[in-house]
């Protein structure tokens, strides 16, 4: 069986330690509007430097991140102009769906270029998400949640979700009266109490950050490991 | 003959008089005459008096020279030239210090307006000064010349032990010698004026009596140098505050709970600050900088007691959560800012623990196997690692256990690094001939608490 295998692991001298860096679970942009990396690991975090500034929006997977702000999207490539104000993220691995609420105008980001989307989705657009190649958008319409395909074609819907909510790549995150709900495609559940969500971003692959006045929590996402910390230096 | 001659000259400015200088002590205005004596002025002391311009007359006078011209000798004013309304007033502040000790210091004071002049001689002598020895517990400070009595419990006395030296070769006329401020007395010395004779001194004791809890200031004067005095007056010491932690065992890594309480109702209200400060257990790093209160991102947070509560409020919640890091080693609380019948100090420690692994992926490339773990090591000891490829049947593939040490590379990383232990690392395989057959790989990392197994299947 080994030698069917045709592999030759090199022993010894053949691995090659490739690098030790300062973990960090995702990016955040901050009360001033700079984008800033938070590092460390689970329950002990810290502030990484402060990075491109005048950024509304910001949203990373695995290999891209992305920045709004107020003209243009910024990528580690390029940057490309887009309307005004914030944005709406849903990243893959090397493109993104765009929502931008001002203009509640869709577009495709794609090797630093904005390609327009002719959706019309009705109702306040919360979070958009590529999943298993189809596109699904949250949308509030008349004070209920909806997920939806570009075309309208309802995918589920979120009876209590009464705040923010956020599409992940496996699953979705959304806010009731008083709780944190963090629910994966095999429809198990992670509740953490804590109302008064402002707004809720994916940070990264397998965090998102609940704004509550002045405090940003942490969320692991990760189906089995969901845990709730909070950013220091961020006043509850 | 000189006399007549200065008369002469003065008296036409003062029949056209339309600004007058004065000197102002305690709000009184004295008239300048011909001369101005500051008196006696301790070697590298100032003398300051507060000269006034008043406009007497019934037009605007416009200033368009005033100095002070002499050694020592400075004049704090506003920039000319600057007028002053009838009946109005400028002040300003003269000013003399010389380290040099001689019996006359002289300069001439003159002011012009564009309707007449005023001059004035000012003299001040230098002398040796007094030399000030305060003792314990008080504590002195000369910049600026002041004395703490420190804390001390209201309607409880603390003497002031002073010594006051004349280090010159002529004895020494004290002709100032007083204390104001309401908390403190001159309980025991000389009653100004006294001679202190050359080369000797003497002694003198100062009372803060204070009548209730709050921050009493005064005065010692002694000649031309005046002393701040301060002190500070609290109530019945706090009883000993209890710290406590949410339950549950503490180790690195975690976002713990501390409240605060006390055994028994407060007898006045009081606020100080918790601090906490961390010991690491290892050498290679001083400190882990992610050990900190979460609310503020710092080490130390206000707290408040309210009279008759055993509640204590901390950055104005009834808890504060910090981060314990990822170092093994002591978190110590302590609380300053107010008197405390104990010692509240309280140690947290962190233990050292195996490598642990927050998340790790093994992925395949052409040619190579990646396997990327992030953790924490908080023994500082980490390197070590073993990897036991398999293939989709479980079964390992030869060579077996592959062993790495990269024990030096994790040592220059931490040192490097200054975030506590928390690392990424990325370990790559190189391999040849067809990879699809690879299923896991079982990884180890040892650190001087153990060591971590984890078993990884290849994406």
């Amino acid at each position: 069986m080994r030698h069917t295998l045709g592999i030759i692991l090199c022993a010894g001298c053949a691995f090659a330690q490739s690098g030790i860096e300062v973990p960090a679970i995702g990016t955040i942009v901050d009360s001033s509007g700079a984008l800033r990396s938070v590092q460390g690991v689970a329950g002990s975090f810290w502030w990484g430097p402060p990075g491109v500034s005048g950024a509304l929006s910001a949203a990373c997977s695995e290999r891209l991140c992305l920045v709004k702000t107020d003209a243009k999207i910024l990528s580690p490539t390029g940057e490309t102009n887009a309307p005004p104000g914030p944005a709406i993220f849903g990243v893959t691995a090397d493109d993104a769906i765009v929502f931008f609420p001002m203009t509640h105008t869709f577009a495709r980001w794609h090797d630093d270029a904005l390609d327009p989307l002719d959706w019309a989705v009705d109702g306040e657009v919360l979070s958009v998400q590529r999943r298993d190649g189809e596109i699904e958008i949250a949308v509030r319409q008349d004070g209920h949640v909806w997920i939806v395909h570009p075309d309208g074609s309802m995918v589920d819907s979120l009876a209590d979700a009464t705040g923010p909510v956020t599409l992940l790549p496996d699953g979705v995150l959304f806010a009731t009266a008083d709780e944190i709900v963090v629910r994966h495609p095999d429809a198990t559940e992670a509740r953490f109490e804590l109302a008064g969500a402002g707004s809720i971003d994916a940070m990264g692959p397998h965090y998102a950050a609940v704004h509550i006045g002045g405090a940003i929590y942490v969320l692991r996402t990760e189906n089995g490991r969901e845990s709730l910390f909070l950013l220091p230096g961020t006043t509850p | 003959m000189t006399r007549a001659i200065l008369l002469a000259f003065l008296l036409p400015l003062a029949m056209q008089a339309q600004i007058a200088l004065f000197t102002v002590a305690n709000g009184a205005e004295t008239p300048v005459g011909a001369v101005l004596n500051l008196g006696k002025v301790a070697a590298g002391d100032t003398a300051s008096v507060r000269i006034r311009v008043r406009n007497i007359g019934a037009t605007t006078a416009n200033i368009n020279y005033f100095f002070v011209d002499g050694v020592g000798y400075s004049l704090d004013r506003p920039t000319l030239p600057f007028p002053i309304a009838p009946g109005s007033v400028q002040d300003t502040l003269l000013s003399f210090t010389q380290s040099t000790v001689a019996p006359l210091y002289p300069a001439n004071l003159r002011i012009d307006s564009d309707i007449n002049s005023i001059s004035a001689i000012v003299i001040a002598a230098v002398v040796v000064g007094p030399v000030l020895t305060v003792f314990p517990a008080c504590t002195g400070s000369l910049n600026p010349p002041s004395v703490d009595f420190g804390l001390v419990q209201a309607g409880q006395l603390r003497l002031c032990n002073f010594s006051l030296q004349n280090p010159g070769t002529q004895d020494m006329t004290i002709s100032t010698f007083k204390v104001t401020g309401a908390a403190f007395q001159i309980s025991m010395g000389p009653s100004a004026p006294f001679t202190i004779p050359a080369g000797s001194a003497i002694a003198f004791v100062v009372n803060f009596t204070p009548g209730a809890a709050a921050v009493y200031t005064g005065s010692l004067a002694i000649e031309t140098r005046t002393y701040g005095l301060r002190g500070t007056a609290f109530n019945t010491p706090l009883p000993t505050p209890l710290l406590e932690f949410d339950s549950g065992s503490v180790q690195s890594s975690q976002q713990r709970r501390l409240t605060m309480r006390l055994p028994t109702a407060a007898t006045s209200s009081a606020s100080g600050s918790v601090n906490l400060a961390f010991v690491p257990d290892t050498t290679i790093v001083t400190d882990d900088p992610a050990v900190v209160f979460l609310a503020t991102g710092t080490r130390s947070l206000p707290f408040s007691i309210t009279q008759g509560s055993t509640l204590i409020s901390i950055g104005g919640q009834t808890s504060a959560m910090f981060q314990t890091g990822t170092t093994s080693g002591r978190i110590r609380f302590t609380l300053t800012g107010v008197p405390i019948a104990g010692d509240p100090t309280t140690i947290l420690t962190i233990p050292p623990s195996a490598l642990s692994i927050d998340s790790a992926i093994a992925t395949q490339r052409t040619g190579d196997l990646d396997i990327q773990v992030t953790g924490f090591d908080n023994t500082y000891s980490a390197g070590a690692m073993t990897f036991t490829f398999s293939d989709i049947a479980g079964q390992a593939i030869p060579p077996g256990a592959i062993r790495a040490d990269f024990t030096q590379d994790f040592r220059t990383f931490f040192t490097q690094a200054k975030g506590g232990s928390a690392f990424q690392v990325r370990v790559s395989f190189p391999v040849t001939g067809d990879t699809s057959g690879i299923g896991s790989v079982d990884v180890q990392l040892t650190n001087s608490a153990g060591v971590k197994s984890q078993h990884l299947i290849f994406q």
